[in-house]
C-alpha cells in the first residue's frame, strides 16, 4: 500500500525515478554519490543496502523524523511574515523610485528566493509529513483490517461449527426409528455375548449398540423362517393345482355317468337328476313363482299325480337379474337421462318412443317362467303357463290345450278352447282383464298405460287366482285373509286345481257335444235316457254361434238382459228346433263357469204367428221347465250332460206343446199337423192353461208340475 | 211368476197373494197407500211357502185365510199373518179330490166350504168339523170356478167342459146345466170350451173362458150381451154398474151391462189371471190384479193403474 502511494505520485517525481537508477548505479558503483545541489533533486528515497554503509545520502525523510512540526510552522510563519516584509520593502524602494535591477531590490529579490525556498521545503516537508503520517494511519488501518479479517474469519468458523454441533446433536439415527424390544425383554431374551450386562447397564450407547445387535440377529432369524415359510407354501399350492386338475378331469367323467343313468333313473321313477336340476334353476326363480312352483309341485306329489311342474326360461338372464339389481336400475336411470338428453335436442317425434321404451321396461318380464301340466284321464293335456311381471309385481298365465285326437269340425265350438278366455271366470267374476294390483294404478300413470287389458294378449293373464297361488295378496280383494304366502297359495291349490281340471274337462265335453249338435244329433248320454220320452220328434236343425251383440238386438232376450244375468265374457249360441211348421228358437246364454251355472235359454216360437216368453204362459213354462231343473237335469257327475238334455227337454216340451194345442180345440178345419202322442193326463191346467211338460218316467206320461 | 189367487183381508189392510210355486205373500196396503210410501213398502212384509204346488184359490174368512193348492186346503189364521207369524192353522188333505196336483177353486156361505177339484166333484165341507157333508155330481171336467148366489142359495159352478151348472144347496141337486160353448154367439170354438170364470149379481150371470165372456140373465137363460173381448177371460166381478174383467192381454177390461167394452186400462203383467176389489174397507179402496209376472197392480182409481206391489 506504501508502494502504491509513492506510485500515485509518480508522475509527480518522474525526476526521481530518471534518478533512480543513477542512484542504484551509483549505488552499484560503491561509490559515494554526492548530490547535486539542485532543486531537482529533491525527495529521494533513501535507499540503505546492508553494503553500503557508509554511503552518505541527504534523505529528507530522515530529516524530517527530527525536526519538529511546531517549529516548523513557526518557521514558515516567520517565513512569512519575512517574505511579507520584503515585499513591503522591495514595494517601498521601488515606489521610491528605485530601479528595477537595483542591488537592494535584488538582494531583497534573494532573499526572497530564499524564503521561497524555505517555504518550498517546508511545504515539502508538509507534504512528506502528510504523507508520512498518512501511510501510518494506512498501516495501522491495514493492520486493524487483517485482524478484523481474522476476527469474522473465526467467528464464522465458530457459527460453522455451531451449526455443526446442532447438526450432530439434531441428527435422528436411523436406529431410533427400529423398534426395539423393550430393556427388560431384551435382557431377558438376549444371549450373554450380545446382550454384555456388564457393559451395557452403564453404558447407554452400549446398551443401545447391543439392543441393535439383537434386533439385526432377531430379524435375520425371522427372516429365514420367512422365506422357509413360503418355500412352503409354493409346494403346498402346487399340491392343491395339481389336486384341482385331477378333479376337473373327474367332472366330465360324472358327467356322462350322470347322463348314462338317466334311462335307468325313468325306468324306476326317480328323477334325482332332473329334480335336482330343478332345485338349481328354481334358485333363481322370484318369490312368487317360487311359491307356486314348490306348492304345485307338493300338491301333485300328494295328491294329483297327473300334475307337473317345469320351469322354462333363461336362467342366465335369471342370474343377471338377480346378481345385479341396483347396477343394472342405475344403468337404466342412467340410460334413461342420457336418452332424455339427447332426446330433447331433437325432435318431438321421439317422445313417443321414449314412452313406449319406459313402457316395455315397466311390463318387463321375469327371464324364467313356470309351466304346470295337468293331464286328464282322456289323454288331453292343460298347459298352464305362468309369468312373473318384476316390475309390476304380479303373476299371469297363459294356457294351451293339446288334446290326444284331434279337435275339429265344430264350427261354434271355436270360442271354447280358445286360449284367451279359456280360464275366464274360473271362480266368479274373476275376468283377468284388469290388473289386480292397485298400486300398479299409479305406475300406469307414469308411462301412460290406460287398461291394462290391452297387453292381456301378450302378457297373459293376471286372474286374481293365479296370484293367490303364487302367495300373492292384494288388499283390493273381497275376503281379508290372515294368510300369505306359501299358507295363502297351499289354501287354494287343491280348489283351483280342481276347477282347472274341471274346466277343461267341461270344455273339452262342450266341444264334442257341439261338434255333434252342429249335425243336427243332441247327444244323450244312456245315463240320462229316463228324463226323455222314447220318441222326440222334434229336432234341432241348427246349432249357431252368436256374438254379444247378435244377442243383445234379439228381441225376446230383453228380458234377461234387464235382469243383469248376462255378461260381456259369455258365449252366446242360437239353436233351432223344428217340427213341421213349428220354429222354436232359442238363445242360449253360456257362462265361461258351466257347468256350474246353468246355460240360460230364451225361446220364441214361429208357428201361426210369433210367441215368446214373454206374451205367452205356456212358453214362459217351457223356458222355466228348461232353466230352472238343474237337478234333473245335470245327470251324472261330473254334470257335463247339462246343456245337451236341456236342449233335449226343448225338444221334448216342444212336442207336447203342439201336440197339446190342437188338443184344444174341437171341430177345427181339416187334420190335426200334429198328431197327439203323448200321454198327458191333463192338457191344460188352471186358467193359464198350462201344458203338462213334466215327464214322468218309467210310466212315460206328462203331468203338471 | 204367475200369481194365480188373491184375497183381502177382513179388515181389509191386507192383501195376500198366492204364487205358482205355492207362495203366500202378504202385502200391508195401508203402508203402501200411505203418503210416505217407500219402495220397501211394495214389498210383501211376509213371505211363506204354503204349498208344494201353485195356491190356486185364497179365501179369506172372517178369521182365517184358505189357501188351496196341490191337494190340500190349508188355513191361517189372520191374526197370526198379520203378525207375521206363518203357522198353520189347520190343514185339511183332499186325497179324495182328485190324483196328486189339482186345481181347487172354492166358495165359502154360511161356515160350508164348497170345493170344486179335479176329480170332477163339488164337495161341501162343514168349516168347523172339516167333515165334508156333500158331494155334487154332474161335470165330466175338472172344475175351474164357483160362485154363490145368496139369494137363492144357489151354487154356480163352471169347468173344463164347458158347463156351468146351477145347484140348490140346500137340496145338493142340479138345478140348470147351461152349456155355454152351444150358443154361437159366444161360442169361440178356436179357444176351446171351458169356462173359466163366473160371476152372478142376483138375477146376472157373468162367464168366461174359451167361449167370450157374456152376460147371461138367469132366469131366461139366455145370454143378453156378449163382450168383444179378444182373449181367454179369466176372472170377471160385477162392480156397481160396470163389469171388470182380466185375461189374456195385458190389460182390464172395463165394460158395460149392454156389452160394450168401456175402456181397456193397461197394466204390468202380459196376461192376468186374478181380480180382486177390496170393498170391506173404504180407506183402501182399491183394485188388485196379478197375472203372469211378480207384480201386482193396484188401482186406487179403477180408471188407472197406481202402482205395482212386487211379489
Amino acid at each position: 500500500m506504501s508502494s502504491d502511494a509513492v506510485k500515485k505520485r509518480k508522475p509527480k517525481v518522474v525526476r526521481n525515478e530518471a534518478g533512480t537508477p543513477e542512484t542504484k548505479r551509483s549505488r552499484a558503483e560503491g561509490d559515494q554519490v554526492t548530490y547535486p545541489a539542485g532543486p531537482h533533486l529533491i525527495g529521494q528515497r533513501k535507499l540503505i543496502t546492508a553494503k553500503n554503509q557508509e554511503v552518505r545520502v541527504y534523505n529528507e525523510e530522515v530529516e524530517l523524523e527530527d525536526r519538529d512540526p511546531q517549529q516548523d510552522y513557526m518557521l514558515y510563519k516567520d517565513t512569512c511574515a519575512d517574505l511579507a516584509k520584503l515585499m513591503a520593502e522591495i514595494q517601498e524602494l521601488k515606489s521610491s523610485g528605485a530601479k528595477v535591477g537595483s542591488v537592494e531590490i535584488e538582494e531583497r529579490h534573494r532573499q526572497c528566493s530564499v524564503h521561497f525556498i524555505t517555504l518550498k521545503k517546508l511545504n515539502r516537508l508538509a507534504h512528506m509529513r502528510l504523507k508520512k503520517g498518512r501511510d501510518q494511519t494506512h498501516e495501522a488501518k491495514q493492520r486493524v483490517d487483517v485482524l478484523h479479517l481474522q476476527l469474522q474469519n473465526l467467528l464464522y468458523e465458530v457459527m460453522h461449527l455451531q451449526k455443526e454441533i446442532s447438526k450432530c446433536l439434531e441428527f435422528k439415527s436411523q436406529h431410533e426409528e427400529i423398534e426395539l424390544v423393550s430393556e427388560e425383554e431384551f435382557f431377558q431374551e438376549a444371549p450373554a455375548e450380545i446382550s454384555r450386562p456388564h457393559v451395557t447397564r452403564d453404558d447407554n450407547h452400549q446398551l443401545t449398540l447391543a439392543r441393535l445387535d439383537w434386533e439385526l440377529e432377531q430379524r435375520k432369524r425371522l427372516a429365514e423362517q420367512y422365506k422357509m415359510s413360503l418355500a412352503r407354501k409354493e409346494k403346498i399350492q402346487k399340491a392343491i393345482e395339481q389336486k384341482r386338475e385331477y378333479l376337473s378331469s373327474l367332472q366330465p367323467g360324472l358327467q356322462n355317468i350322470m347322463q348314462a343313468s338317466l334311462p335307468v333313473q325313468e325306468y324306476l321313477s326317480m328323477p334325482f337328476e332332473q329334480m335336482q336340476k330343478q332345485a338349481e334353476v328354481a334358485r333363481h326363480l322370484p318369490p312368487p313363482l317360487y311359491v307356486l312352483l314348490v306348492q304345485a309341485a307338493a300338491y301333485g306329489q300328494a295328491c294329483d299325480k297327473t300334475l307337473s311342474v317345469n320351469i322354462s326360461g333363461d336362467v342366465d338372464e335369471a342370474k343377471a337379474l338377480s346378481r345385479r339389481p341396483e347396477d343394472s336400475q342405475e344403468d337404466e336411470s342412467d340410460s334413461d337421462a342420457e336418452e332424455e338428453q339427447q332426446n330433447t335436442k331433437r325432435r318431438r317425434a321421439t317422445v313417443g318412443v321414449q314412452l313406449e321404451d319406459k313402457r316395455k321396461a315397466m311390463l318387463r318380464r321375469h327371464p324364467l317362467s313356470l309351466c304346470v301340466d295337468l293331464k286328464c284321464k282322456d289323454g288331453s293335456v292343460l298347459h298352464l303357463f305362468f309369468y312373473y311381471l318384476m316390475n309390476l309385481n304380479i303373476l299371469t298365465v297363459k294356457t294351451k290345450v293339446s288334446t290326444a285326437t284331434d279337435l275339429s269340425g265344430a264350427v261354434s265350438a271355436g270360442e271354447l278352447l280358445n286360449s284367451e278366455s279359456l280360464l275366464n271366470c274360473l271362480y266368479a267374476s274373476d275376468h283377468g282383464k284388469e290388473t289386480p294390483n292397485p298400486a300398479n294404478r299409479y305406475q300406469f300413470d307414469k308411462v301412460g298405460i290406460t287398461t291394462f287389458a290391452d297387453y292381456v294378449s301378450d302378457l297373459g293373464h293376471p286372474y286374481v287366482w293365479v296370484q293367490k297361488l303364487g302367495g300373492l295378496q292384494f288388499s283390493s280383494d273381497g275376503a281379508q285373509s290372515e294368510l300369505r304366502g306359501s299358507a295363502l297359495s297351499a289354501s287354494h291349490m287343491e280348489k283351483t286345481m280342481k276347477l282347472l281340471r274341471g274346466r277343461l274337462q267341461a270344455r273339452l265335453a262342450l266341444h264334442k257335444q257341439f261338434s255333434s249338435l252342429e249335425h243336427s244329433i243332441i247327444p244323450v248320454s244312456s245315463e240320462c235316457q229316463h228324463l226323455f220320452p222314447a220318441k222326440v220328434v222334434s229336432g234341432l236343425t241348427r246349432w249357431t254361434m252368436m256374438s254379444y251383440q247378435e244377442f243383445t238386438e234379439l228381441g225376446f232376450v230383453q228380458h234377461v238382459l234387464k235382469a243383469g244375468l248376462v255378461c260381456e265374457t259369455d258365449l252366446f249360441f242360437m239353436a233351432v228346433v223344428e217340427r213341421g211348421t213349428a220354429r222354436l228358437l232359442a238363445a242360449v246364454v253360456l257362462n265361461p263357469r258351466y257347468p256350474e251355472v246353468m246355460p240360460l235359454f230364451s225361446l220364441s216360437l214361429h208357428w201361426k204367428g210369433e210367441r215368446s216368453g214373454r206374451t205367452e204362459d205356456n212358453l214362459r213354462a217351457m223356458e222355466s221347465e228348461v232353466n230352472v231343473f238343474r237337478a234333473e237335469l245335470q245327470g251324472p257327475r261330473p254334470g257335463l250332460q247339462l246343456l245337451t238334455n236341456q236342449i233335449q227337454r226343448l225338444c221334448v216340451c216342444l212336442d207336447v206343446y203342439l201336440e197339446t194345442e190342437s188338443q184344444v180345440c174341437d171341430g177345427s178345419e181339416g187334420p190335426r199337423e200334429f198328431p197327439r202322442e203323448k200321454m198327458c193326463l191333463r192338457t191344460a191346467r188352471g186358467p193359464s192353461r198350462l201344458k203338462p211338460f213334466k215327464y214322468n218316467h218309467p210310466q212315460g206320461f206328462f203331468s203338471h208340475r | 211368476m204367475s200369481v194365480f189367487s188373491q184375497s183381502f183381508s177382513p179388515c181389509g189392510r191386507f192383501l195376500a197373494a198366492g204364487n205358482n210355486y205355492g207362495e203366500i205373500a202378504l202385502f200391508s196396503l195401508s203402508a203402501a197407500l200411505s203418503p210416505d210410501a217407500s219402495e220397501g213398502s211394495q214389498k210383501p212384509i211376509l213371505n211363506f211357502t204354503a204349498h208344494d204346488g201353485p195356491v190356486f184359490s185364497l179365501l179369506s174368512t172372517d178369521t182365517h185365510l184358505l189357501s188351496a193348492g196341490n191337494g190340500e186346503i190349508s188355513a191361517w189364521s189372520w191374526a197370526e199373518l198379520i203378525k207375521k207369524v206363518s203357522q198353520l192353522f189347520s190343514k185339511c188333505m183332499c186325497i179324495f179330490l182328485g190324483l196328486g196336483k189339482m186345481y181347487i177353486s172354492f166358495h165359502c156361505c154360511d161356515n160350508s166350504l164348497i170345493v170344486g177339484g179335479g176329480d170332477n166333484n163339488i164337495h161341501i165341507m162343514d168349516m168347523e168339523t172339516g167333515i165334508f157333508k156333500s158331494v155334487l155330481k154332474g161335470h165330466t171336467d175338472y172344475i175351474h170356478c164357483l160362485c154363490f148366489k145368496e139369494r137363492e142359495e144357489e151354487i154356480l159352478s163352471g169347468g173344463e167342459d164347458g158347463a156351468v151348472r146351477i145347484w140348490d144347496s140346500r137340496t145338493n141337486r142340479p138345478v140348470h146345466c147351461i152349456e155355454v160353448f152351444k150358443y154361437e154367439e159366444c161360442a169361440r170354438p178356436q179357444f176351446g170350451k171351458w169356462i173359466s170364470c163366473l160371476a152372478t149379481d142376483s138375477d146376472w150371470m157373468l162367464c168366461g173362458g174359451g167361449p167370450s165372456l157374456s152376460l147371461w140373465h138367469l132366469r131366461s137363460m139366455s145370454p143378453t150381451s156378449v163382450f168383444p173381448l179378444p182373449g181367454c177371460q179369466r176372472e170377471a166381478v160385477f162392480h156397481q154398474d160396470l163389469i171388470m174383467s182380466v185375461g189374456e192381454g195385458p190389460y182390464v177390461s172395463h165394460c158395460l151391462h149392454g156389452g160394450t167394452v168401456k175402456a181397456q186400462i193397461p197394466c204390468t203383467p202380459s196376461s192376468l189371471n186374478t181380480l180382486a176389489l177390496n170393498l170391506k174397507n173404504t180407506e183402501h179402496r182399491v183394485m188388485t190384479v196379478g197375472g203372469s209376472s211378480h207384480q201386482i197392480d193396484v188401482f186406487t182409481n179403477f180408471s188407472y193403474r197406481a202402482f205395482s206391489l212386487s211379489f
